[in-house]
């Protein structure tokens, strides 16, 4: 609905109005700038007439701007220096345009992927929700200090909904508290699929300020009864595309777990909700029941599940609210001595909860680190750029300061031209990260799996964005700009304006920052070249690496018999019938349950008493039919495996097999069989050990993994694994109809285990595909680089060579002499280089799947390379060096 | 000051724009009177330069009316030509018809 008022007026962009009040005085500021308002918002110019407009009046043609109004202060002066500055030094740019280009491509690529990285932290950390005065939502976390027995259903620092109402009905900061829980269903109807959704409190959408594009949101009301509300409100997206965008939709209902909800209204265009994963729709928290079957969670007061945001009362400031919840949260924890609970309130954003910013930062971190290094090397190319032209720019700096420029000036005019550089390396670098980070998201996006929802990142240029890349554009240009100034700016006057500049031993110290330049670039380099070898030998040793099951023709179906309704019963009997049909199916080897499937990402823990002595651990558990093992292609190296007797109908799990790292490193030297664990007030005996596999991660065979047998309990969340001869598309199908014509209603997750190995492989692939591509373009710079240095190194001392060359050195000679002095900076950089790569690699070995962080062919093939390219960049001037006629030299200049 | 100067075309062109617009004369109508009438394009940053310099020379007086919502609550500045202002078009005007006596500019 448009504002009948306020419809026709057009806004004026927000920066040309700021530049207008900047540049122009009081008066004329009030006249011009009201008579473009007038014609803008009343007419129908474009935008893009307001800035030709305002252009008109803030270049310096236009006279009447604030220093002239007011020539006593000269406020403008300052300005006034600065743009003579800007215009020299655009002059002398422009004049050296093979300079400028190549500074401004290395630039923009290493500004280019740090902004890339920003782009992605911003959208997930920084980025505020889309929600009406979004800095007025904030996020509330808890972290515990001392003992918790908490139970965690998402995260620990998520809250209880007991614990929600007491932070509700208390707190005296918040004109609105709401909490969610992200929720995976089973959508009914004609096209039945697994959706990710919202349960939140009636209050979700008022203290978001978002109200429903469409029909009305939740009311108080909604919010009383368990179980007894089953509305919905749905997501733009979804409604658009499952429901083709049709508002008669609101008074219907969809079918989900197997509940018929009423749409009530659709959510505005553009809003995801308020975590990662966009939700399809929001159902009042009460129906919790139905969304998560089987749990009574709003009943417990000692479970994290919801997440919580809450609205500022205006004239509130964050730390007044944190101080407020705070001494909610002391009353909360007298129920929990000696529990002490921390409070996060922070600006709401997609990712706010303690542990993921945790990783996230992690994460972060080294990723900028990486990038980091790539600018790095681009800086140390351009400040030996910039050194070299302070040199040949020396007589027309000496002239400067002769005819009085002060050594500041001069400084400031050099400083100029690098921050000038930067900046257009910095606009080349937004443009380039705006391009890669939605290549990168389309890739990553593509490389989830298809039953995952997509996610909701907005990596749409922001005012953030544009600051960082200003920022570190600025801060690049004093890292190059800042050391060569200063340099140029010392000139020994006399000898310069006599043209003594190419002597024999001017510029100690220059060249001494040179070299220290050029191992700064190799070290780094070696680093970045280091951490892409032991990537991509990651890599190489992935796409080989052995599971230890087998994984051709096998196909895996996930049921959602839980959000089906079924109990564990129910489900027994679905899932005998089901093996039953699908045993019969042709081509089929052999079909077992299992509670996960190896290597979906899902895992599953639980605390025994083991061992000798017995101690508590933490080991990973699986529950499998008897056919698993054989199905898998696991052998049992000892003992035995599960018999079909033991795998049907059992209510207790006292058997297990273990796997060989669970018996080495539980019973080392002693035979497992017959051994016995605890489970709560269960014994468990050993009857067998299974060859070791990959099962949770593909980077490492399992430290601990014992299989259980399938039990009644649990039953409702089993998986099909069945190994065939047949093409697993075409089995996916037949179990597909067998699945139907026991319950039509419920959903397959079909895929072979061969796509679930080849998504963990895909990280590893993008990372060491982004490694390479950084190792490189750092590779490629450092090298220009210690040409650039060494060639410059003999033109100026062409004298030198010449004279050596009259007293009778012989071609050896001086290759030997250019090439020893000039690969000395580049050997002391391989030394530090490989020191830092070794402790890089130590940090990596996580991401590396069997490959020694310390891999003697990367760390000596990567620097026998990076010495060969450095040999190269040093001999091609060296053999000019020989070449030099002495006669020649000794005349030059 | 500059008592016998010759006013520049686009001098020329604005004061006669604030003759024809009369008590009406501020930054939006003189703009627009311009751009009707001459076919081209104008912007603010001309036309005031313009503007403040002939009140220099004393051709113009302005002065700011109240504050107007539809204006973002800005002042509008009134433009009126004075005598001297008078004198100088005419002084112009008579200018380029003595130089143009006997020229018939369809023939050339």
């Amino acid at each position: 609905m448009k504002d009948p008022i306020t419809a026709p007026f057009k806004t004026p962009p927000r920066l040309a109005c700021w530049l207008l009040r900047l540049r122009l005085s009081k008066a004329h500021y009030e006249c011009i700038a009201g008579d473009l308002f007038e014609e803008y918002s009343t007419g129908g110019h474009p935008a893009s007439w307001f800035w030709q407009q305002t252009l008109s009046v803030i270049t310096p043609k236009f006279e009447h701007q604030k220093h002239s109004a007011s020539q006593g202060t000269n406020p403008m002066n300052l300005f006034s220096g600065f743009a003579k500055d800007i215009q020299y030094a655009v002059r002398t740019l422009r004049l050296n345009v093979g300079f400028t280009a190549v500074a401004v491509l290395a630039l923009g690529f290493g500004i280019g992927v740090n902004t890339t990285v920003f782009t992605f932290l911003n959208a997930v950390a920084l980025r505020p929700l889309p929600v009406r005065d979004a800095s007025s939502i904030v996020s509330i976390y808890q972290t515990f200090r001392g003992p918790t027995n908490r139970s965690v259903d998402g995260a620990i620092s998520y809250f209880s909904y007991p614990e929600f109402q007491t932070y509700r009905d208390q707190n005296k900061t918040l004109s609105g508290i709401a909490a969610s829980a992200l929720v995976y269903v089973s959508l009914g109807g004609t096209t039945p699929r697994s959706l990710a959704g919202q349960i939140v409190t009636c209050n979700y959408f008022t203290v978001l300020g978002r109200t429903p594009a469409l029909g009305r949101e939740f009311t108080k009301e909604e919010c009383e009864t368990p179980n007894e509300a089953p509305v919905a409100v749905l997501g733009h997206d979804f409604w658009s595309s499952q429901f083709h965008a049709d508002p008669s939709l609101i008074g219907k209902t969809i079918v989900i777990n197997r509940r018929a909800l009423t749409v009530i209204g659709v959510a505005p265009k553009g809003f995801p909700g308020t975590s990662l994963v966009p939700a399809a729709f929001w159902a009042p928290i009460t129906m919790q029941p139905t969304m998560i079957p089987g749990r009574k969670n709003l009943e417990k007061s000692n479970l994290s599940w919801l997440e919580m945001v809450g609205r500022l009362e205006p004239g509130v400031s964050i730390s007044q609210a944190r101080a407020d919840l705070s001494v909610i949260a002391d009353r909360i924890d007298q129920t929990y001595v000696p529990r002490k609970t921390v409070l996060a309130v922070d600006v709401a954003t997609l990712l706010g909860d303690p542990e993921s910013r945790t990783i996230l930062f992690a994460g972060g971190s080294a990723a900028l680190l990486a990038v980091g290094l790539v600018l790095m090397i681009a800086c140390a190319n351009i400040a030996n750029l910039m050194l070299a032209r302070a040199a040949a720019r020396q007589k027309e700096i000496a002239i400067r300061l002769a005819t009085g420029a002060s050594r500041w000036r001069l400084v400031r005019m050099l400083l100029t031209e690098s921050v000038l550089i930067a900046v257009m390396g910095g606009a080349a670098g937004v443009v380039m990260a705006n391009w890669s980070s939605q290549f990168l998201l389309q890739f990553v996006v593509a490389s989830l799996p298809s039953d995952l929802p997509g996610v909701a990142l907005n990596i749409e240029l922001d005012l953030r964005i544009l600051g960082y890349a200003f920022l570190i554009s600025l801060l690049t240009s004093a890292a190059f700009g800042l050391a060569p100034a200063f340099q140029a700016t010392r000139v020994d006057l006399n000898s310069a304006l006599k043209d003594e500049g190419s002597g024999l031993t001017t510029g100690a110290s220059r060249s001494w920052l040179r070299a220290a330049l050029v191992s700064v670039q190799v070290s780094v380099c070696l680093v970045l070249l280091v951490a892409a070898g032991l990537l991509m030998r990651g890599l190489q040793a992935a796409q080989s690496v052995d599971p230890g099951f087998k994984t051709t023709n096998t196909l895996t179906a996930e049921l959602d018999l839980k959000r089906q309704g079924y109990t564990d019963a129910r489900a027994a009997v679905f899932n005998r019938q089901l093996v039953e049909i699908v045993s019969g199916f042709p081509g089929i080897d052999a079909v077992s349950l299992a509670g996960l499937i190896p290597l979906s990402g899902s895992n599953r823990e639980t605390v025994v008493e083991m061992g000798t002595p017995p101690v508590k651990r933490h080991i990973r558990i699986n529950s499998v039919s008897h056919q698993y093992f054989a199905l898998m292609g696991i052998p049992i190296v000892r003992g035995r495996g599960f018999t079909e007797a033991e795998t049907r109908e059992r209510t207790l799990e006292d058997i297990a097999v273990i796997s060989e790292a669970t018996a080495r490193r539980f019973w080392p030297g002693e035979d497992p069989v017959g051994k016995q664990m605890r489970h709560e007030d269960t014994l468990i005996e050993v009857i067998g050990v299974a060859r070791d596999a990959r099962s949770t991660s593909l980077s490492a065979v399992d430290s601990t993994y014992v299989y259980f047998p399938v039990t009644e309990t649990g039953q409702s969340t089993l998986s099909l694994l069945i190994h065939s001869s047949e093409p697993p598309v075409a089995v996916a199908r037949r179990v597909r109809s067998a699945v139907g014509s026991l319950d039509s209603a419920v959903i397959v997750n079909a895929k072979t285990i061969q796509e679930y190995v080849d998504f963990w492989k895909k990280p590893s692939l993008l990372v060491a595909a982004v490694a390479a591509t950084l190792g490189f373009v750092g590779l490629l710079l450092a090298s220009v680089g210690i040409y650039g240095v060494i060639s410059y190194g003999v033109n100026r001392r062409i004298r030198e060579m010449g004279i050596r060359i009259t007293l009778g050195a012989d071609t050896r000679e001086i290759l030997t002499l250019v090439v020893g002095q000039g690969m000395r900076p580049v050997l002391a950089g391989l030394g530090v280089g490989l020191l830092a790569s070794a402790g890089v690699a130590k940090l990596m070995s996580f991401a590396l799947y069997g490959v020694n962080p310390i891999d003697p062919l990367t760390f000596i093939g990567v620097s026998a390379c990076l010495t060969a390219v450095a040999l190269l960049a040093c001999y091609l001037p060296a053999r000019r060096a020989t070449r030099v006629d002495p006669m020649v030299a000794l005349r030059y200049e | 000051m500059a008592a016998r100067d010759y006013l520049g075309e686009f001098e020329h062109i604005v004061l006669l724009a604030l003759l024809r617009l009369g008590p009406e004369a501020y930054g939006v109508p003189i703009r627009q009177e311009i751009e009707k009438r001459t076919k081209r394009a104008i912007t603010v940053g001309s036309l005031y330069s313009t503007l403040d310099r002939l009140e220099s020379k004393g051709y113009v007086q302005s002065w700011f009316s109240d504050p107007t919502p539809a204006r973002g609550g800005r002042a509008k500045r009134y433009f009126r030509v004075e005598p001297l202002g008078v004198k100088a078009i005419r002084r112009s005007q008579k200018a380029l018809s003595v130089m143009l006596e006997g020229l018939d500019l369809q023939k050339i």
